[in-house]
């Protein structure tokens, strides 16, 4: 089946901005759609699509997941890792359709054999995720430095300026 | 039964929407328990209306749930409006029909794929079925972002339709978008055509028991927003009678009221609505039933999936047909309503993927909701899984207790429960 092609690189925020610093994906997508990129990269705020985003993925080089993340620092403070470097379940692990996340999409992109080549998967780590509408002032703090790890990474030699939002 | 002994005791039934257990107990060939028992927490949504504005009703109830989102604001609205006496236009009898259309797709694909194939391939979930049969998931997927793309045009975003409202819309699509969005369903003929190629060929559990199909109906056309309730043994009823057909009452051991009229149980779903308005499918959906064999009265409740993909493909053509009646008439920007200051009491009714569904409200003459009544299509389902699982147990004692527990499975995921509705669950599972 004939498909449109998509831009080389898709960065998708993923997260719940009802849900404190677990919007920390969104905010970022925000900021990045904001700004001059690329010719060949998409921002797409992923929401709380779950399976959804496998969509987003499909004939794309690379894809940059930006996501409130468990990754044992401070909060505010974010990784940047390449899918290679954690690895996946492996294939028997079921997923819930109802509440399936991202590692279920990448699960599933995968064995679609539609997962790109380079998948970096930003971490944020979260000061809470209880029911707030705001990010945390630690991860509030961190998100134009987050977006311009990101800007740093798919940029080539141009000077990229951050807009004040 | 042979002298047997059979011990299934399913907890929290995996691919259905919601919490609901099996619990199937034969001593000695002797059937001690067969139940189908729900135990969601009671929800509280008929409460929260109580006080509210007339027009937060299709906003709170749309989170009743997230797949029939779109189902819970247009029967809300519906009563609303026959509350207050509000007339909608024909601009927005169409954007609201079609906004229905991709919902129902979109419910069913992912019920049809995601949580009733993996059974018939012998996978556990989507996930192993994507290794084995990548071709058959990516469809799901392209499928569902259609219809999900389809409802965002139509509702502002892609669940939970903020753009309807009482007496209209706050957001309307453009020309160009309808065009865009009418050639992406003339090209999903492919994939409805390769849906029903699939079903054909799928080994469907031999089981019938006839029981009373209820569904809406219409005079001019397949019935899913308003009309009159009909039913199989004859029946029919005006909307505001709805409680003379559901009769809900409690049973010890579900948290969701059960649902009774001319028999004991009742079927509500797609396989109800085929059944009593198979004549108003259109073409292409007819012969999608002959190439799977059905035609009423279909009594395999197993079947309730394959009535669905009958759908999809109806659905498809039918958004279609409206797109062009929309582009024709043009759409135009329309005032919308306006409190008269007159209170009132209304039932809307809509045939959502599941079945029908009822919202009641009574609203004041400050506009304020101050009673609200929902009867959920898998509520009115219950007791008829129940019965289906009673009749289907004695056929299938001889066969090992794993194929007996995965067979009991199937019958309640062909259902297409949504366990959560159905006992209105506000979910706070924190991750």
């Amino acid at each position: 089946m004939q498909h449109v092609h998509a831009p080389g690189t898709v960065i998708i925020g993923l997260g719940n901005p009802l849900r404190g610093d677990d919007g920390v994906g969104v905010r970022v997508a925000q900021v990045l759609a904001g700004q001059v990129l690329p010719g060949d990269v998409e921002v797409v705020d992923g929401g709380t699509q779950g399976l959804g985003i496998v969509n987003l993925m499909e004939g794309r080089q690379r894809v940059i997941v930006v996501d409130a993340a468990n990754v044992g620092r401070t909060p505010g403070e974010f990784v940047l890792f390449r899918l290679d470097e954690i690895g996946l379940l492996g294939d028997d692990h079921s997923i819930s359709i109802h509440s399936a996340g991202l590692r279920d999409a990448l699960l599933l992109a995968r064995a679609l054999q539609i997962l790109p080549d380079e998948v970096l998967i930003v971490g944020v780590q979260p000061a809470h995720m209880e029911w707030d509408h705001s990010l945390s002032p630690e991860v509030e703090a961190a998100v134009p430095q987050i977006a311009d790890t990101i800007l740093r990474e798919i940029g080539g030699n141009n000077a990229w300026r951050m807009r004040k939002s | 039964m042979s002298a047997v002994n059979v011990n299934v005791n399913v907890h929290h039934l995996t691919r259905v929407e919601g919490h609901g257990n099996i619990v199937v107990d034969v001593k000695n060939g002797e059937l001690v328990k067969c139940e189908w028992q729900v135990v969601e927490a009671p929800r509280f949504f008929e409460a929260f209306l109580r006080g509210r504005p007339y027009y937060e009703a299709s906003h709170i109830t749309s989170r009743i749930c997230g797949i029939c989102s779109v189902g819970h604001a247009t029967a809300s609205l519906r009563a609303t409006e026959n509350a207050l006496g509000v007339e909608v236009s024909e601009q927005t009898e169409l954007l609201r029909k079609l906004l229905f259309h991709g919902e129902m797709i979109d419910s069913h694909v992912l019920h049809v794929y995601m949580l009733v194939a993996p059974d018939f391939f012998g996978a556990g979930s989507v996930l192993p079925l994507a290794a084995t049969h990548p071709e058959v998931v990516m469809r799901a997927l392209r499928i569902k972002k259609l219809s999900g793309d389809l409802c965002a045009m139509v509702a502002g975003r892609h669940t939970h339709p903020i753009a309807m409202t009482v007496g209209g819309f706050t957001h309307l699509p453009t020309e160009g978008q309808l065009l865009a969005m009418r050639e992406r369903l003339v090209a999903a003929r492919e994939d409805m055509d390769e849906t029903i190629a699939l079903l054909k060929a799928l080994p469907w559990p031999q089981f019938e028991r006839e029981t009373e199909y209820v569904s809406l109906q219409k005079d001019d056309e397949y019935a899913y927003i308003d009309g009159w309730i009909a039913t199989s043994d004859g029946f029919t009823y005006e909307l505001a009678d709805y409680r003379k057909v559901t009769n809900e009452h409690l049973v010890p051991h579900s948290t969701a009221k059960w649902a009774r009229h001319n028999r004991e149980t009742y079927m509500v779903g797609a396989l109800a609505r085929f059944n009593n308005n198979y004549d108003q499918l259109h073409p292409r959906a007819k012969a999608a039933a002959e190439e799977l064999g059905m035609k009423p009265l279909v009594t395999n409740s197993f079947l309730n999936s394959a009535a669905q993909a009958i759908e999809m493909v109806h659905c498809v053509e039918d958004a279609i047909g409206i797109i062009d009646e929309l582009v024709e008439r043009g759409i135009e920007e329309e005032p919308l309503y306006q409190f008269q200051g007159k209170g009132g009491e209304g039932v809307g009714s809509c045939d959502v993927p599941r079945g029908i569904l009822f919202h009641n409200y009574i609203i004041d003459d400050e506009g304020l909701i101050q009673g609200a009544n929902c009867v959920i299509p898998t509520n009115q389902n219950h007791a008829n899984i129940q019965a289906d699982m009673q009749a289907l147990l004695p056929q299938i004692l001889d066969q090992p207790q794993d194929k007996i527990r995965h067979t009991m499975e199937m019958l309640v995921r062909a259902y297409d429960p949504c366990i959560s509705c159905s006992t209105h669950l506000l979910d706070v599972e924190f991750v």
